[in-house]
């Protein structure tokens, strides 16, 4: 199935954020990222005991980690700086702020030492604009929604599969609120479409927001006044 | 559908429509469609443990967020690129680490987002196309200059404290607020000892080289500790440094008094 970005980001909402971006220290992040690869298996615990998880549900669930962080930081961030206006973005930011870091440590959890590490993250001033906030956060809620729907006949386990879908659902109801409050149709079409892996890796990418993260540690030999 | 209502064993009728919405004037029973038993079984529980969603914490102080500069820009006394200039940061430190500030305020929006914060020896406006990514510090390291003591506290209380050696009165701890831009290890210096934290605080001794910034460091003299015995660092035992080094992220606020 080919995709546009036309198609994946309906309202223009990622490129236009992205659009005043300075990049320079936001290079090649996700490759390491939202593959998801190579992460071992041993730890990952579920509710069924004595069953191990399959390296497709420990890379699947580590890509939906590295989207749960994304999401995570970009409410828990508007939070934090408070430049957003209207009481119903507060407190839509604070509600859904709170379900996206419940999302991260239930995933953290069920991983373990396999899990992926929380990205450096460079919104740029978005999360400090309710306009491109709201608009990036319809993006952001549409493009979860339809992650989790990419990878579901993927899943081995039953178990994971009803996770998945739990918080797939919980997207859903997100990107209709969030949708309602740009004051876009919550939901126009009869039936919504999967995105793939690539797909969303390359529109993640393309906003930008996942940065490297500074190197403020050195072998340097101190030269404090002592 | 009249006929149905008050029958026992209720059978709803549903009425199939066409994709113009139209009756199709075809109808089923709910026990035909929807069986009383799964041959399937029930759905299965999801293997996720569920934790409540929780708001942040509502301490103002509770959480400090720090910033990399990405380009080298003068800070402003006012958010206007025709503020006057009281500073200026740049993109790496004399420790050839990225340089990095701390967010000490509210965004203003005026030509542009402006963002207040605390710099290595000054405080003013910078634009925030100037700084990357916003991250968090939830620990407050607090310096206690005549009780010869630091103590670093978490939202959940305090987590370290140790005895301190601080500057002599000829070479004065700086006082006020600072913080945390870097961390040095796998050095070879017995003087500064096994990890040395650098500050934003500035000594006294202005002509030191390096820009004579204050850390907070191990020592090859342990014996002196607590007590007034640098030229402005904060010296420490090296078992406690090293005790430091796990708990205190870079950017964590420092307040010296």
């Amino acid at each position: 199935m080919h995709l546009d970005l036309d198609q994946l980001d309906r309202d223009g909402a990622l490129r236009e954020t992205a659009a005043g971006v300075p990049g320079e220290t936001r290079k090649d992040f996700l490759l390491g990222t939202l593959a998801g690869g190579g992460a071992a298996l041993a730890a990952l615990v579920l509710a069924e005991p004595g069953k191990a998880a399959s390296k497709t549900d420990v890379d699947i669930l580590n890509y939906a980690l590295t989207l749960e962080y994304l999401q995570a930081a970009f409410y828990t961030e508007a939070e934090r700086r408070g430049a957003l206006r209207t009481p119903l973005a507060k407190e839509t930011t604070r509600v859904l702020g709170a379900v996206e870091r419940a999302h991260v440590r239930a995933l953290r959890d069920a991983l373990g030492a396999a899990a992926v590490a929380k990205p450096f993250f460079d919104f740029g001033g978005v999360t400090e604009d309710e306009d491109a906030f709201i608009k990036t956060a319809v993006a952001f809620e549409d493009l979860g929604t339809a992650a989790y729907k990419g990878q579901a006949y993927r899943i081995d386990s039953p178990a994971l599969l009803a996770a998945a879908i739990s918080i797939h659902s919980v997207e859903a109801r997100h990107a209709a609120w969030i949708r309602y409050l740009a004051g876009a149709p919550p939901a126009s079409a009869a039936f919504d479409e999967p995105k793939s892996m690539p797909e969303v890796r390359k529109l993640v990418a393309s906003t930008g927001f996942i940065a490297q993260k500074p190197s403020t540690q050195s072998k340097e030999r101190p030269r404090f006044t002592g | 559908m009249v006929g149905l209502v008050g029958v026992v064993g209720v059978v709803l009728s549903l009425v199939a429509r066409g994709e113009d919405g139209e009756a199709a004037g075809r109808s089923v029973s709910l026990a035909a469609a929807i069986p009383a038993t799964d041959p399937l079984g029930p759905p299965p529980r999801h293997g996720l443990a569920v934790p409540r969603p929780r708001a942040l914490p509502t301490r103002a102080d509770a959480v400090a967020l720090w910033a990399p500069v990405l380009h080298s820009v003068a800070l402003r006394e006012t958010p206007s690129a025709s503020g006057r200039v009281v500073g200026r940061v740049t993109v790496s430190t004399p420790e050839r680490t990225e340089n990095i500030v701390l967010v000490i305020g509210a965004t203003r929006a005026r030509g542009g987002l402006w963002i207040p914060i605390r710099a290595a020896g000054a405080v003013g406006w910078a634009p925030r196309t100037a700084l990357g990514g916003y991250e968090a510090v939830a620990t407050r390291l607090l310096v206690d200059t005549r009780a010869f003591t630091a103590t670093l506290r978490r939202t959940d209380g305090v987590v370290f404290r140790a005895p301190i050696g601080v500057g002599t009165s000829a070479a004065p701890t700086p006082t006020g607020s600072f913080f945390v831009r870097n961390v040095l290890t796998r050095y070879r210096s017995a003087f500064y000892g096994p990890v040395a934290f650098g500050t934003s605080a500035r000594s006294t001794l202005t002509d030191w080289p390096a820009g004579g910034f204050v850390g907070i460091h191990g020592t090859n003299r342990p014996e002196l500790i607590p007590g007034r015995i640098s030229h402005g660092c904060i010296r420490m035992r090296n078992e406690d440094i090293l005790a430091l080094a796990r708990l205190m992220p870079v950017g964590t606020p420092v307040e010296i008094m």
